[in-house]
Order: structure tokens, then C-alpha cells, then sequence
């Protein structure tokens, strides 16, 4: 595998990583006579992704 | 202590050893476990989680919970997936021995992406960037050919737009058709050098994990 095909593999890993699945975001809900105020916890997430070194590629053609 | 959790699973057998199982109910979740107060942006953190979640799906299918959920235990854990336990059953039971694909084509002509400052509130802006997202189109000719080659593979196949420049074709494959996914894959580049398309996996369920919703 060549360095730019590491590089997308890395990419598309943490693509898969940060922005796929199911998301799980209700932390709890808080009622107000009969409306629920869903709280969201807000999971933020920062990251070097050009310092990660990826050693699980998944198979790619490009 | 707490658990980054990086999926839904059927069988305790298919999270240990590889991570640990937190019990919710009769599934179980794959967790790693990190200090309160380790920060969920950790690069060494991200890299670990990549490759446990990896590993796990080498051994078997589960449910992807997007990265940044935790959960402090199994009360905890359940509390907060209570609502999905059920759906999550039947959709493990359906979808074991199978993996997710995933093909991501550019747009044939890319719509800008609109500028917040143009737009006088905030509902103008959203509305109009998911006419822009919905506005991709991939080459007819391409597209066709991933719809013969590619989707008879696949259980089922989804195409959606990812956002204003691409589009995303998911296919839900038995792990035995992953290769020749990949051979069709090939073959696609073949006939469309000029294209450029990302044909990726196997991932575990994502696209596909809000089946029977």
C-alpha cells in the first residue's frame, strides 16, 4: 500500500470513526408541564488527524 | 472510569477479549476504558478505539455507536440505551455474517456550498444547504453501471447524499461477497478512470444499523 493510500485509508477511518453510527446523544430529558426538553451532551472532538498513524486499513480502491 | 463504547453486540464472545462487555439487557456493548478525565480528542485514544473497533468486527457483525459516547457501567450504559435495545436485537440477529460497503463518488456537477453570512437566519441557511446536499448528482452512465454491478451483490443498497460534492452508495453484503465487491470495484475503475470514487469496507453497521426503526 502506498503512502497516499495509508493517508485515505486513515481518512476514511476516522470518517467512519467520527461521523458514522448510531448516535446515542440523549443524556437526559427534563419535563416542563408537558413538553420534554431533551438535553443533547454534546460530545466534541478534537483532533490531530494528520499526527494518527493508522494500522488497521480497511481494503480500498480508489 | 468510564467506557468510550464502540458498539452493539449480540454475544459476550464477540467483545472479549479484544475489549470489555458491558451487559445491557441481553446484548452487550464494547467498551474501552479510560480515566474521567482522559479528553475523548486524545490522538492515542482515536488510534486505539480505530483498532479495537477493527478488530472486532473480524470477529463478528455489531451495531457502530459513533465515537464519543460513554458510558460509566452497566446501569448507565443500559439507561441510556434502553430505547434502542429492542431495535438493536432484531437488527443483529437479521444482519449477522454480513458488513456494510461503502462507495463515495464525486458529484458530476458540485453545488457551491452555501455561506452562512448570505442568509438572514439560521433555518434559510440549513434549508438551503440540504437543497444544495440533495442537488449532487453522480454521471447517469456511472451510476447505472454501480446499479447492475455492485447492488445485485449486495442484501440491500442505499444511495444518499453525503453533502454538497459527493454522493454515497452503502450496501449491505454477506462477508463472503466482500471480494467480489472489491473485484467489481475494480472493474468500475476500469470503466471510469476518470471518475473518482472511493470503494471502501468492510465496516460494521452503520447505514444500515437503523433497519427496523
Amino acid at each position: 500500500m502506498t503512502d497516499s493510500e495509508e493517508e485515505l485509508g486513515l481518512l476514511e477511518t476516522l470518517d467512519h470513526l467520527l461521523d458514522r453510527g448510531v448516535v446515542i446523544a440523549g443524556e437526559a430529558v427534563v419535563s416542563i408541564g408537558d413538553v420534554d426538553l431533551l438535553y443533547l451532551g454534546l460530545n466534541i472532538v478534537l483532533a490531530n488527524v494528520d499526527a494518527i498513524i493508522r494500522t488497521s486499513q480497511p481494503k480500498l480502491i480508489k | 472510569m468510564k467506557h468510550v463504547v464502540i458498539g452493539a453486540h449480540l454475544e459476550r464472545g464477540d467483545v472479549e477479549p479484544l475489549a470489555e462487555a458491558i451487559p445491557i439487557a441481553d446484548l452487550w456493548l464494547s467498551g474501552v476504558p479510560i480515566d474521567d478525565a482522559q479528553p475523548l480528542g486524545d490522538r492515542e485514544l482515536l488510534l486505539r478505539v480505530a483498532q479495537t473497533r477493527a478488530a472486532l468486527l473480524d470477529r463478528a457483525t455489531f451495531i457502530a455507536i459513533r465515537y464519543g459516547f460513554t458510558a460509566y457501567g452497566e446501569s448507565d450504559a443500559t439507561g441510556k440505551c434502553s430505547a434502542h435495545i429492542e431495535r438493536w436485537r432484531r437488527v443483529l440477529r437479521e444482519y449477522r455474517g454480513m458488513v456494510e460497503m461503502t462507495l463515495k463518488v464525486a458529484a458530476e456537477t458540485p453545488r457551491a456550498r452555501p455561506d452562512r453570512h448570505d442568509f438572514e437566519s439560521g433555518a434559510a441557511y440549513i434549508r438551503a444547504l440540504h437543497d444544495a446536499t440533495r442537488a449532487a448528482e453522480v454521471a447517469p452512465e456511472f451510476r447505472n453501471a454501480v446499479d447492475e454491478n455492485l447492488a445485485p451483490l449486495a442484501v440491500k443498497h442505499r444511495w444518499s447524499a453525503r453533502d454538497t460534492a459527493s454522493l454515497e452508495f452503502a450496501a449491505l453484503v454477506r462477508r463472503e461477497s466482500v471480494s467480489a465487491i472489491n473485484d467489481a470495484g475494480i472493474a468500475l475503475k476500469r470503466d471510469f478512470p476518470s471518475i473518482p470514487f472511493l470503494l471502501s469496507g468492510p465496516w460494521p453497521l452503520e447505514v444500515f444499523a437503523d433497519d427496523h426503526e
